[in-house]
């Protein structure tokens, strides 16, 4: 018997979505939740030696799909998800040499993107996002305010936030309140 | 405290970010030590005043223990190293 249904819905479908802040049309935010894919965590021991070429190949082909997070870390994301076959496939790939599993259902992510992108990450950050120290493809473990999360570049003036679901909705609304001075255009799950 | 931690991993980090352990410098006593072995492991620590090497989390960050040598005094950071890399289990 069951006591209540459970319902697959997206961590940012209740969020606020709109147009928010002062009219800047050349300065604006845009903030948008991606597709829920997959975000495989990876796990790989001291002993096992460099397998950074190996996860490398785990990825979907796309620009900055694999992201280290520290030493024998990387979260591996994409828009698709994976069936159990091609999670079989991918685990073979990487013949006992990490550990790996789809974290999808637990972290989300967040795209933000305008010319001053970068000031307004400053406002949750000490992590130097200038694009000399963080190019394109480089990502931080870091703190947004209080909420823990994975910065990504993916463009000159485009970045990408994977956080823990339970937290997605309060950083989307702090993103907001940090974007308001540029005006900023907050998009929810297709 | 010292508000800058250079994480060998992530470079420099605000102390937000980690999590402190205490003195790097304690060796867990053999199980038939005796209580008073025990005891001050698990409850006596020193104040020291200058020099201080202690284990740090990087909880927000990379999450790898480090060992981090600063001045109580002055709050100057003297070297941040990952814990493993120093022989010390991690």
């Amino acid at each position: 018997m069951v006591d209540f249904v459970l319902l697959h819905r997206a961590a940012l479908a209740g969020a606020r979505s709109g147009a928010f802040g002062t009219s800047m049309p050349e300065k604006r935010i845009t903030l948008e939740a991606l597709p829920e894919g997959h975000v495989l965590q990876v796990l790989a021991g001291r002993a096992t030696g460099d397998v950074t070429a190996l996860v490398a190949s785990l990825g979907d082909g796309k620009a900055q799909s694999v992201r280290p997070v520290g030493p024998g870390q990387w979260f591996v994301v994409g828009d698709a998800v994976l069936s159990t076959v091609d999670m079989a496939e991918r685990k073979a790939r990487l013949s006992g040499q990490g550990s790996m599993a789809d974290q999808a259902h637990g972290r989300v992510r967040i795209a933000i993107s305008g010319t001053d992108v970068e000031a307004v990450l400053a406002k949750g950050t000490a992590v130097d996002l200038n694009l000399c120290e963080f190019p394109a493809g480089r990502s931080a473990m870091t703190l947004i305010g209080h909420i823990s999360a994975l910065i990504t570049r993916t463009g000159e003036h485009a970045f990408e936030i994977l956080v823990l679901r339970g937290f997605a909705e309060s950083l989307w609304d702090e993103l907001i309140e940090m974007s308001l001075e540029f005006g900023v255009d907050a998009r929810p799950p297709v | 405290m010292a508000s800058l931690i250079a994480c060998p991993h992530c470079g420099p980090r605000p102390k937000e970010e980690f999590t402190v352990r205490g003195d790097a410098g304690i060796t867990r006593p053999e199980p038939d030590a005796g209580a008073d072995a025990w005891h001050a492991y698990v409850y006596l620590r020193d104040n020291p005043r200058g020099r201080h090497r202690e284990h740090w989390h990087h909880t927000s960050g990379c999450r790898r223990w480090l060992i981090v040598e600063r001045d109580t005094v002055t709050h100057a950071i003297y070297s941040a190293v990952d814990a493993a890399a120093t022989g010390e289990t991690a």
